[in-house]
């Protein structure tokens, strides 16, 4: 029987590329080619309104999305309040706040 | 008299060209008429028979004969305008006099009135009609030169063409030299059938072109005077003002995006151009900073931030899905805030690093917070709200200048949002998701009602344009900060060093020409220094370029547009860039080689601190 020490380890997680279908990452980077000079430095999740609230990662979802990962991340990107924090401290100017719209449009069908 | 036969072949090609014109016109405006919304036609009734009918009256001689608002903007413009219009228009009008005066009271068919000339024979002549003709033609002149040489007219670019357009524009132009020939020339066929030819183009071509604002814009200015207008949702009235549009392109000089980012086919009247003929891309309807420079210029008045907005509704809003229901738990319980002042009723005014630490790790515990209370919690009024906003909580100078500057005053102040608020919205709204951002905007109500506050401060200008254009805050004053502070001033609560430091002021787009406040960072800023205006300022000001209204731009654009601006400030010879924005702030600060500040940081800097 397991004992609960209050803590669990994490399960190891393998991505598989081949896959996964990346059509749509790729397009999504296609349209905003800016979305690929991520450094996943993790400054606008760290400044996020949203995330302030609630459990809201930006740079976890927009991960996700580009290995293909698609499930939830629409419900996710909801949480965004588009209020641009993320944009102002983005070291590398990526329009962020036009990746979140356009992940939304593309898993949503908006 | 005589008994003058009024048919001829060539008016043919005229008399189709008013039959299919007229035809269009009666089923467009009466398919936008029959479809507008309830309300609005509840408006049309009541305001029917009422002084609003007069002055549209007055109104449609000054604006569509004699388009008094392009004079201001430019007056060679105005001339060509009005030499089109007015003179076309008493063309008309004295020539149907003249056939009364000739023929007296009797039915004479359209195309008598149009070729009277012919079918007299030219036996009667005013020489007002040939002075009147000429005056058309000057204006003809004009035009054809801007075709080629914009700038000489004032106009650096001039709107690019549609198909229709240029059938229509090239018919009108041949309108008039025909005109003169044929008048002059009366026994060659060739000048009256080619008179009649362009008039039937022209009209033909006229409703699927730019000149359909010839007839738009008079419905159009009854129904804004009687009170109608566009909303936050596409409704039947958008199109009297999208076909009110003359693409005449004063709207496209002076938009940044076009002379400092290098995007020439998003202003408002390509926007507006795209959207008329169901082209409409989210690109175009997305890539705008909704400055209203452009929109401040329309000679037609057209309401193009409003019809944008709604586009963008209409292009890309997502359901509101209670996505914000996270912020919910925390806004809407009173138990949670009154805990949190509870616990840290006592004075606490957290430094800069402090503030930005409790918001990043307390705020489950504290979301609220009474951290920032100068007083004790005991609700007494007056009572302060200070809501940052998202931008101003990245700006934490300007979170400790307020800090400073509220203890000055001695006012008791509840922050909103300092240890984790929620937007306010406008940002939503910008985007087209105005489902969403009412969610938000209710949240926020119930926050600031639950609060009991009854003044409202903000230091952020987005905020404070949808705290007033949206919000119904019932009893609760609503301030920008540059106001507050200039009341503080004018009642002799602050205690400041004045100085002879040259600052220039930058006018932030949602303060200026969103919420009308020129004057109040002004007041301030003359007591603590000397203001130097940049060229373009007040309603003239430049975008900082970095709103939150455009979803499109590049960090390049961006930066190429804060350079311009910043340029602009260099040129003042001003020390420092002095703004009421913390967006506009960073903004400009990025590019600028002159320090860039926030009204409140140099009002904190001269406080008298005794």
């Amino acid at each position: 029987m397991a004992i609960d020490f209050g803590y669990s380890v994490s399960q190891p997680r393998a991505v598989d590329l081949d896959r996964n279908d990346l059509s749509l990452a790729r397009e999504i980077v296609r349209e905003m080619p800016e979305f690929s000079a991520c450094i996943a430095c993790g400054g606008c999740t760290a400044t996020c309104t949203a995330g302030n609230l609630t459990s809201f990662n930006f740079r976890l979802v927009q991960t996700l999305v580009r290995r293909g990962e698609y499930a939830g991340a629409y419900a996710e990107m909801n949480k965004c309040m588009l209020c641009g924090k993320c944009r102002l401290v983005c070291p590398r100017g990526i329009n962020t706040r036009g990746v979140v719209r356009l992940i939304k449009r593309k898993l949503g069908d908006y | 008299m005589e008994i003058i036969s009024f048919y001829s072949g060539f008016v043919i090609p005229f008399l189709v060209g008013v039959s299919v014109l007229f035809a269009v016109v009666v089923y467009k405006f009466g398919r936008w008429f029959v479809r507008l919304p309830v309300e609005d036609r509840r408006l049309v009734r009541k305001n029917f028979f009422s002084r609003a009918t007069v002055r549209a009256l007055g109104e449609c001689f000054m604006e569509c004969l004699l388009h008094r608002k392009i004079w201001k903007v430019n007056p060679t413009l105005g001339y060509m305008h009005t030499a089109f219009a007015f003179g076309w228009f008493l063309l008309i009008v004295v020539g149907w006099v003249e056939t009364v005066a000739y023929l007296g009271w009797r039915f004479v068919p359209l195309q008598g009135h149009i070729f009277f000339k012919f079918f007299t024979g030219g036996e009667h002549h005013w020489l007002v009609m040939d002075i009147l003709l000429w005056y058309v033609l000057s204006g003809l002149v004009l035009a054809v030169y801007k075709r080629f040489r914009s700038r000489t007219l004032g106009m650096r670019r001039t709107t690019k063409l549609t198909f229709g357009d240029r059938v229509a524009l090239s018919s009108l132009w041949f309108i008039f030299p025909l005109r003169l020939l044929a008048e002059n020339f009366s026994g060659v066929m060739a000048f009256w059938w080619g008179y009649s030819i362009a008039l039937g183009i022209f009209f033909v071509a006229m409703p699927f072109s730019r000149y359909m604002h010839i007839f738009t814009e008079v419905p159009l200015i009854f129904l804004r005077r009687w009170g109608i207008r566009s909303g936050e949702r596409e409704s039947s009235f958008d199109h009297f003002q999208l076909e009110a549009c003359s693409r005449c392109g004063i709207c496209i000089d002076p938009c940044q995006l076009q002379r400092d980012a290098g995007f020439r086919d998003v202003q408002s009247a390509y926007f507006i151009r795209d959207r008329r003929y169901n082209r409409l891309t989210r690109r175009v309807a997305d890539n705008c900073l909704m400055c209203g420079r452009c929109e401040g210029r329309c000679p037609v008045g057209l309401q193009l931030d409003t019809l944008r907005l709604n586009s963008r509704h209409t292009l890309s809003g997502t359901p509101a899905d209670g996505r914000f229901e996270y912020a919910r738990k925390i806004t809407n319980n009173p138990v949670i805030s009154n805990e949190c002042e509870k616990s840290t009723g006592q004075t606490v005014i957290a430094s800069e690093n402090e503030a930005i630490c409790s918001n990043s790790q307390s705020s489950s515990s504290h979301p609220l917070g009474g951290r920032g209370e100068t007083k004790n919690s005991q609700l007494s009024t007056p009572r302060i709200g200070f809501f940052g906003g998202c931008m101003t909580l990245l700006s934490p100078r300007i979170l400790q200048s307020m800090e400073q500057i509220f203890a000055a005053s001695g006012d008791d102040v509840w922050w909103a949002d300092r240890n984790g608020g929620i937007c306010c919205g406008r940002p939503l709204k910008l985007s087209g998701d105005i489902d969403a951002a009412r969610d938000m905007m209710q949240m926020n109500t119930q926050l600031f009602e639950a609060q009991g506050i009854t003044t409202l401060v903000t230091s952020c200008p987005i905020c404070l344009r949808v705290f007033r254009e949206d919000y119904r805050l019932e009893g609760i004053e609503v301030l920008h900060h540059s106001e507050y502070i200039a009341r503080l001033i004018a009642e002799g609560c602050l205690s400041l060093r004045d100085s002879d430091e040259k600052m220039t002021y930058h006018d932030p787009c949602e303060l200026g020409r969103g919420c009308g406040i020129y004057d109040a960072p002004r007041q301030v800023l003359a007591s603590v220094g000397e203001l130097v205006e940049p060229a373009e300022t007040r309603s003239e000001a430049l975008c900082c370029g970095s709103s939150l209204a455009n979803f499109v731009v590049d960090d390049a654009s961006q930066v190429a547009m804060a350079r311009a601006v910043g340029a602009a400030f260099e040129a003042t010879g001003a020390a420092r860039v002095v703004t009421a924005c913390p967006l506009c702030k960073k903004a400009i600060g990025r590019t600028s080689s002159l320090p860039t500040l926030d009204l409140a940081e140099v009002v904190a800097e001269k406080l008298n601190n005794d």
